[in-house]
């Protein structure tokens, strides 16, 4: 649901001022200008108050590569990029929508690159829709006119243009973790786009048929490959602290790291990640069209900073230097913006240990507020040591002073100003040098910064025995058990009127935090487990109501082994999410429907990924026979064996087969078991199942359900009409799986959930669209039954498929 | 500021069981979440009361949900709505249709009518069970009832197959068929000492040797009616305290087996004929749908306190029960050795089961 609704044949309010997108991309006051068009006075006296050296520091995190697009990088960084140039210039786009790659694809990352526009959406003059705002959101979907997909194209095309060259400017010539998104309010909509610049390997751009195990076998990825930086330090793009790695010692890592993309597998990390947040609302005036648009925009730049650095000192709260999986949703509504950054953070061992956070005071003079700023610095150090603690972070204690940089660099402290901040100029004046390692400094100048400071600190702990992450799976746990539990949870906040931004940035952060504790009370039984994949949602579906909805997938993990495996089965895990992918294009189907040219594709979007599995999907989703269920799969491969003879056809057999023997043999029980005849179906919005394989890709699940009651109140109002709706939606799911044949959906999540309610009218709409891969997965242990004796298994198996 | 709506769903359908209970137990969500709070409920994973409440509501939203459901168990292990685990699927059917036996005790050999159903809220006051939850009680009995009152076979085997209970359950619930289906009286003051078990053992007793299903088990309709056959010739076992010979032929037979085994035998002596006549003419009167109504009632009024007024042990009771039914063996003039047999193995266990204060 990426589309932007019509606007009317003006153009779009952006194209008004011609050359300036209105892309906040980096929070940084760097990119204030570009918003001059709306609101120059505004912008500049921001500028005006920053000093240098404020201005050095912001971008320094990767994120977001500064205006300076086209600028090149060294020549070594050139020599590195035109390896896979070719490969990538026939994109128009080098975009990946892909998150995970395997291990040495990722040569180089550099950072998230971001973008955003505002845009006005011209209202369809139709009296009978101009009293009520909100359905005309709805209805107006159906009236476009024939130029209006060129207008929202180019658009987009501003956006990515702006993002390549972002990426560009960081020394990167592709970007992955790539998501585009849109947020609507009446008139005006938001578009953003985000994603990691990287530079990847030449070894698969390279076009033809696919011999994706010869590829694998001469991947050799030292763990912190990826962590080194794309641009020339020379000529950086934004000042930055570079350091050695600190696992090679040869190349230069910069001080933090953030990226859209999971943690690659080879990855070298120390202890565990953690779910990392920012929150943030921002109360706006009422307004229509143009200066909705423009207040809109005023806004944005500081709501990303302010996100940033919160996203920042969380990070370095928990003593960790990375951040992968960021997702910044904007939401707008007609008298607030609300922002949610969510991100794992990790210790990457390849990048330098994070410095402590260190608070300053604005009002040296005052002795009880001295006081209180060091009883704040002491409780700060406290959470600090125990955080390193809780996630187990104890790298390697490094002498700094060896490395050298070629460029002297100075003793910077890296600081972080409030955004309101205006008198930053004193600050040169204090005495920074506290410890030895450089130190974050939080400035406190009003009352803002106090209650921030606060709630920093009072985020609450984990509970013992869970961990939490957005991305796919948890650094330093893997040995999972096969519970898993995947579900989906949703909470509307009423707000008072009248509140102040602080208060709103409270009840916002509460309402998430809630959410999460929650969570892990309602999960308490699965303990130790985690919390995979923890996807947010916010959304304002009317004024004064927020919507919070979360898909995760619980799993269960053996606390023992944890230790010990760590690395090894991180490898073995690895290698079998290759095999699966192998097996997803390694069917007959492959060469019925062979695509010539993955990077053929006309539009640069969502084909951009010339990954195999990418392609293979598609071949796959499109496929009529996919569609079968799977024993008429059966019955082809049958036909298979006896045209082709025995040998090969028998190891294609056991790993094509839908039905190997285990799962016959309980299918079959199940059956004649008192006629409970529903299949167990596992959900997870992971792509893998632990413990098990998955054997057989049945296809893509895309599926919108509408529900609208005009009896709420005896459907137990609104949480019991959307508990119904979303258990049947659960339902639905499954037995379509079932009825493809398949036991499992990976990948699964709600793209979008809408809801609203007209509660006197005793009525309540809501639309719901979920989608994930149908497939067949069989249990390791069984797999291993079967193999040992494969001739019998594969006839057994066979049987077993015609019997069902 | 108040949240509006509030609802988590897993895959797995999330149950907690000691919430499930709470609901079942009719409480609502802020009695739920108090008796969660005092419970220790907090302690675990850093919880707060409103997480507590957030929590209890879902749960109670899910079982509501599921009650539909619950009311035909077969359907839970094949709808679609909830992934359940069977071992959760079998713990929500089995605690679904416990009940209290107190509850069972007020409404046992009542009518599973409306007119019962009215005067639940007398029997939540009295027993100081929920309202809610005797409904749900209520409403089971009936439904369980209605259920295997069309279905041939046995009884206990019915309702384990429509009901998915275990066996213990489908027993009692048998008992409490059996007992509306015979509207046997267990209402009255002198009964009142007695317990749902007591009387769910008697009818278990009953059921399996009286009824019609005992003997045949292809009979159509519910065989929980008592063979008619069996009630008629017991009217023959008259001959036992109407022919004086042989009554008191049975007497010293019995007598002799006693003497110097029990500490009441002089008080057994002077009631022997007394208590031979009740047990005979209890039997004998079983025809009459009134008095066989009233067998409970009979057998404590009649055999039960007459005994305790005499002071007789449960040890002295059993001794004079075997013999007393035994001993009619020796009587040569006595035929209906069978029908005496099957009368008397059932009074017999019976009795000593009702045989206490």
């Amino acid at each position: 649901m990426e589309c932007v609704p019509p606007c009317s044949d003006r153009p779009g309010f952006g194209e008004e001022t011609p050359g300036v997108p209105l892309s906040s991309g980096p929070p940084t006051p760097l990119r204030a200008q570009t918003f001059s068009s709306f609101s120059p006075s505004k912008s500049y006296s921001r500028q005006s108050s920053s000093s240098d050296t404020e201005l050095s520091l912001t971008p320094k995190t990767g994120m977001g590569s500064g205006g300076s697009a086209g600028k090149e990088a060294g020549p070594l960084k050139v020599f590195l990029r035109q390896q896979t140039q070719s490969a990538l210039e026939q994109r128009e786009y080098p975009f990946f929508t892909l998150t995970a790659f395997p291990p040495g694809f990722l040569l180089h990352v550099g950072g998230v690159v971001s973008a955003r526009s505002v845009k006005l959406l011209d209202r369809i003059h139709n009296p009978a829709l101009g009293n009520n705002t909100r359905s005309y959101k709805l209805l107006d979907w159906n009236s476009f006119t024939a130029d209006e997909p060129e207008t929202r194209d180019a658009w987009w095309e501003e956006i990515r243009q702006e993002i390549k060259s972002h990426a560009k400017a960081l020394g990167c010539h592709a970007v992955v973790g790539y998501s585009e998104s849109t947020s609507i309010c009446e008139e005006v909509c938001i578009l953003s786009a985000s994603g990691t610049a990287a530079i990847l390997s030449s070894r698969f751009m390279q076009d033809g048929p696919l011999d994706v195990e010869h590829r694998f076998e001469e991947v050799v990825s030292p763990g912190c490959g990826f962590c080194h930086i794309p641009y020339d330090e020379l000529n950086i793009p934004f000042p930055a602290q570079l350091t050695y790695c600190y696992c090679c010692r040869r190349y230069k890592v910069p001080d933090v790291l953030f990226t859209t993309i999971d943690l690659p597998t080879e990855a070298n990390v120390t202890g565990k990640g953690c779910l990392i947040q920012a929150r943030l609302c921002r109360t706006k005036k009422k307004a229509q069209g143009e200066g909705n648009a423009t207040a809109i925009s005023n806004l944005l730049p500081f709501l990303e900073y302010e996100l940033h650095t919160q996203l920042m000192n969380k990070l370095k709260l928990r003593g960790m230097n990375a951040l992968f999986g960021l997702r910044i949703q904007i939401s707008v509504g007609e008298t607030m913006l609300l922002g949610l950054a969510s991100a794992t953070g990790v210790y990457l061992t390849a990048l330098p240990s994070p410095g402590g956070i260190q608070i300053t005071g604005k009002t040296p003079s005052d002795i009880t507020y001295e006081q209180h700023i060091s009883n704040m610095q002491k409780k700060i150090n406290d959470t600090i040591t125990k955080n390193k603690e809780l996630y187990e972070i104890n790298p390697p204690e490094v002498v700094e002073e060896i490395i050298g940089s070629p460029i002297p660099e100075p003793r910077q402290r890296s600081r972080l100003f409030r955004s309101h901040s205006e008198s930053s100029d004193e600050v040169s004046e204090l005495d920074l040098s506290h410890g030895k390692k450089d130190a974050f400094v939080l400035e406190i100048d009003d009352t803002d910064a106090v209650e921030d400071i606060h709630a920093l600190l009072t985020d609450f702990s984990i509970p013992a025995g869970f961990y939490s992450c957005n991305t796919e799976i948890m650094p330093g746990i893997q040995n999972w058990t096969s519970a898993i539990q995947m579900f989906t949870s949703v909470r509307v906040f009423r707000l008072n009127t009248n509140l102040t931004n602080q208060g709103l940035n409270k009840i916002f952060s509460d309402l998430c935090e809630n959410l999460l504790k929650s969570l892990y009370f309602k999960l308490r039984s699965m303990v130790p487990c985690c919390l995979c994949h923890l996807n947010f949602t916010v959304a304002i579906p009317e004024d004064e109501l927020i919507q919070v909805a979360v898909t995760a997938v619980a799993m269960s993990f053996d606390k023992e082994q944890t230790l010990e495996n760590g690395k090894q089965s991180g490898e073995k895990t690895l290698i079998k999410a290759i095999t699966d992918e192998q097996l997803q294009f390694s069917l007959e189907l492959n060469a019925e429907t062979s695509s010539p040219n993955p990077l053929s594709s006309p539009k640069g979007l969502s084909d951009v990924g010339s990954h195999p599995s990418a392609r293979a999907s598609s071949v796959d989703y499109s496929s009529f026979a996919d569609r079968c269920s799977s024993w008429i799969e059966q019955l082809k491969l049958k036909a298979h064996t006896i045209r082709r003879g025995s040998v090969k056809t028998t190891s294609s057999m056991e790993k094509a087969s839908p039905l190997p023997e285990g799962r016959s043999r309980s299918l079959r029980s199940n059956r004649s078991y008192s006629g409970s005849s529903v299949a167990v179906v596992k959900m997870t919005p992971l792509s893998f199942i632990p413990g098990a394989k998955i054997i057989k890709y049945l296809g893509i699940i895309n599926m919108f359900f509408i529900r609208e009651t005009t009896s709420l109140r005896e459907e137990g109002g609104v949480s019991g009409f959307l508990h119904t709706f979303i258990a049947e939606v659960f339902a639905m799911v499954r037995a379509h799986v079932a009825a493809l044949g398949g036991n499992a959906v990976v990948s699964y999540s709600m793209k979008e959930c809408v809801f609203m309610e007209n509660p006197n009218k005793n009525q309540a709409q809501c639309l719901i669209n979920v989608s994930g891969d149908a497939v067949i997965f069989v249990r390791e242990s069984e797999l291993e039954l079967t193999s040992v004796q494969p001739q019998s298994a594969t006839t057994q198996t066979s049987n077993g498929g015609e019997g069902t | 500021m108040s949240t509006e709506l509030d609802v988590f769903v897993g895959n797995t359908t999330v149950l907690d069981e000691d919430v499930y209970q709470l609901w079942l137990d009719g409480h609502t969500v802020s009695d739920a979440v108090r008796i969660r709070m005092e419970a220790g409920a907090l302690q675990e994973c850093e919880a707060n009361a409103e997480i507590l409440h957030s929590d209890t509501m879902d749960q109670f939203r899910t079982f509501q949900m599921c009650e539909r459901l619950l009311q035909s168990p077969s359907k839970v292990a094949n709808q679609l709505l909830f992934q359940i685990p069977p071992h959760h699927q079998t713990m929500l059917i089995e605690r679904y249709y416990e009940f209290d036996s107190v509850f069972a005790r007020e409404v046992l050999g009542k009518k599973l009518s409306k007119g019962t159903k009215k005067d639940l809220d007398d029997i939540s006051s009295k027993t100081g069970i929920a309202l809610k939850c005797c409904r749900r009680q209520f409403d089971n009995f009936k439904h369980v009832f209605k259920v295997v009152e069309e279905l041939k076979g046995p009884l206990v085997e019915n309702i384990q197959r429509h009901f998915l209970l275990s066996d213990v359950l489908a027993r009692d619930y048998a008992a409490i068929v059996f007992f509306a289906n015979s509207r046997f009286e267990t209402g009255k003051r002198k009964l009142q000492y007695l317990s749902f078990q007591d009387f769910a053992f008697c009818a278990g007793q009953l059921i399996s040797y009286w009824t019609v299903g005992a003997v045949d088990n292809m009979m159509e309709d519910l065989n929980v009616d008592l063979e008619k056959e069996f009630l008629h010739d017991l009217k023959d076992l008259k001959v036992l305290v109407n022919d004086k010979d042989m009554l008191d032929q049975h007497k010293s037979l019995v007598c002799a087996q006693l003497r110097g085994k029990i500490k009441v035998f002089s008080e057994m002596e002077a009631s022997f004929k007394n208590l031979s006549r009740a047990l005979v003419n209890i039997a004998s009167k079983l025809t009459h749908t009134k008095d066989f109504r009233d067998l409970f009632i009979d057998l404590v009024e009649k055999f039960v306190e007459p005994c305790r007024s005499d002071k007789w042990t449960i040890g002295d009771l059993r001794l004079f029960l075997k013999h007393y039914s035994s001993s009619v063996r020796m009587l040569e003039a006595f035929r209906h050795q069978v029908i005496w047999d099957r009368y008397m193995g059932v009074i017999q266990s019976c009795i000593l089961k009702m045989y206490h204060d």
